[in-house]
């Protein structure tokens, strides 16, 4: 536990460095693995090129379909992710210790997220630079479309963490978890859906701005609520 | 809506609740027989009187099934976590009632068994996530596991009520101009259509608390079983 503290260094009670720790270890832990960052990379270039097959080659089609694609890409990927997040954690046996290290549970759900997200950023740049070659998506709008995908991905990301440290332990999860996320998190992608045919179809800035402050409030809230129920269905 | 320690039995005020709504169901049924047809709709509109009670009492039943969950999460008290499990399940029925008298009343009046009305969406969605409650209670062995998974599903779903409701209006409201109002031809109702509404919404609320006080026995006698 003296580790711990050196993660630590004054920031306050909430323990900013300990998040920031937990969620760079647990990336070198991925990346030093491989096989997790890959086994997402592909499964997101495999499932993009997939449904550009199914749905393509005509050019019309495959652009409107692009945005509904993506974010159905990307809620897939977020689910990986966060089960990945917790999956190490449950192989080592470690959970239970993260979870008894004194000062509140909240830092392991930040942690947790704040991981994914960091992986979650990238590989949605990614998905994006797919998706315009195989959806002809224009790039001129790449900036504002990732910061859709990220505050979108951040909305996902907050439910899929809570579900999947609620469900580490439990056999079946890999079913379960897409099965209670996906009605849960439909808002999150509606919104994220519109906002990106709205930046694609070059919709007035304020219209593509009301679903970004939708989807803003969203992420508070499920931020919050996720937060706040982590250390009670953790404990134990 | 909670017992005393060993109950064996239903108590009165559930065999009342029950009595009483199963008495009366008859009586909802004939008023709802014998209301007079909608000017518009004609005696498809009776169809509501099976219709909004269930979609009330479905929505009653989850709000307090997200009542109960934060009690459990908060006093860990395996009773609450039982009454939880009992409104969810009554809800889930009532609301199963609801979608499918609306899609049976879409068909003719709108043409189309279903449509991305926010309330229909929001409707569909709730269902969903309260499957998934039970897909949950049935994967967990551990009871408090069990109760302290299943309560935070049922806290998230229903938060997520007015979140899904708002984001499917405006969804819908960028690219349909053909909207749909529920509400339509049933603000100004007959005073004899009113009042068998209000008595059917009255026979379906009684069912429902026999119901969950009944089940809630159920779940506790249960429990009691797989502790012996």
């Amino acid at each position: 536990m003296r580790a711990e503290t050196r993660g630590r260094p004054g920031k306050g009670g909430l323990g900013v460095g300990r998040v920031w720790l937990l969620a760079l270890r647990d990336l070198r832990l991925e990346v030093r693995d491989r096989a997790g960052v890959l086994s997402a990379l592909t499964f997101l270039a495999v499932m993009l090129f997939v449904m550009a097959l199914a749905l393509g080659p005509e050019e019309g089609a495959l652009r409107r379909a692009a945005p509904g694609v993506l974010w159905v890409a990307l809620a897939f990927l977020a689910t990986l992710l966060s089960t990945r997040a917790f999956a190490l954690e449950v192989e080592d046996a470690t959970l239970d210790d993260l979870l008894l290290t004194p000062g509140g549970k909240e830092w392991v759900y930040f942690g947790k997220l704040l991981f994914q997200m960091l992986l979650l950023l990238p590989l949605s740049a990614l998905a994006l630079f797919l998706a315009a070659g195989l959806f002809y998506l224009p790039l001129e709008k790449a900036l504002t479309l990732f910061l859709t995908l990220a505050l979108g991905g951040l909305g996902y990301a907050s439910v899929a963490t809570f579900y999947a440290g609620l469900l580490a332990r439990l056999r079946g999860r890999e079913v379960l978890l897409p099965l209670l996320l996906f009605s849960l998190v439909v808002p999150v992608v509606l919104a994220g859906v519109r906002a990106t045919v709205g930046l694609l179809e070059g919709f007035p800035v304020a219209e593509v701005a009301s679903w970004w402050q939708l989807l803003l409030v969203f992420d508070l809230v499920y931020l919050t609520a996720g937060a706040l129920l982590f250390p009670l269905v953790m404990e134990g | 809506m909670l017992k005393a320690a060993h109950p064996e039995r239903p108590d009165a005020l559930t065999w009342a609740f029950l009595g009483l709504g199963v008495l009366l169901l008859p009586v909802g049924f004939y008023l709802a027989l014998s209301a007079p047809p909608d000017v518009n709709q004609g005696y498809l509109a009776r169809i509501m009187y099976l219709h909004v009670p269930g979609a009330w009492l479905g929505y009653l039943a989850f709000f307090v099934t997200f009542l109960y969950s934060l009690l459990y999460l908060f006093r860990q008290d395996p009773r609450y976590d039982r009454v939880a499990m009992a409104s969810a399940e009554i809800g889930l029925v009532f609301m199963g009632l609801a979608l499918v008298t609306g899609m049976l009343w879409a068909r003719p009046t709108w043409g189309v068994y279903w449509t991305w009305e926010p309330r229909l969406t929001t409707t569909a969605i709730l269902f969903a996530v309260y499957v998934g409650y039970f897909l949950l209670r049935g994967a967990i062995e551990d009871p408090e596991l069990r109760a302290k998974a299943a309560a935070a599903v049922g806290v998230l779903g229903f938060i997520n009520v007015p979140i899904s409701y708002m984001s499917v209006k405006w969804w819908r409201s960028l690219h349909q101009t053909q909207s749909i109002d529920l509400t339509t031809g049933k603000i100004h109702m007959d005073p004899a259509m009113l009042q068998a509404l209000l008595f059917n919404l009255l026979v379906f609320t009684l069912l429902y608390l026999g119901f969950v006080r009944f089940r809630a026995l159920v779940a506790a006698l249960e429990a009691r079983k797989e502790e012996a």
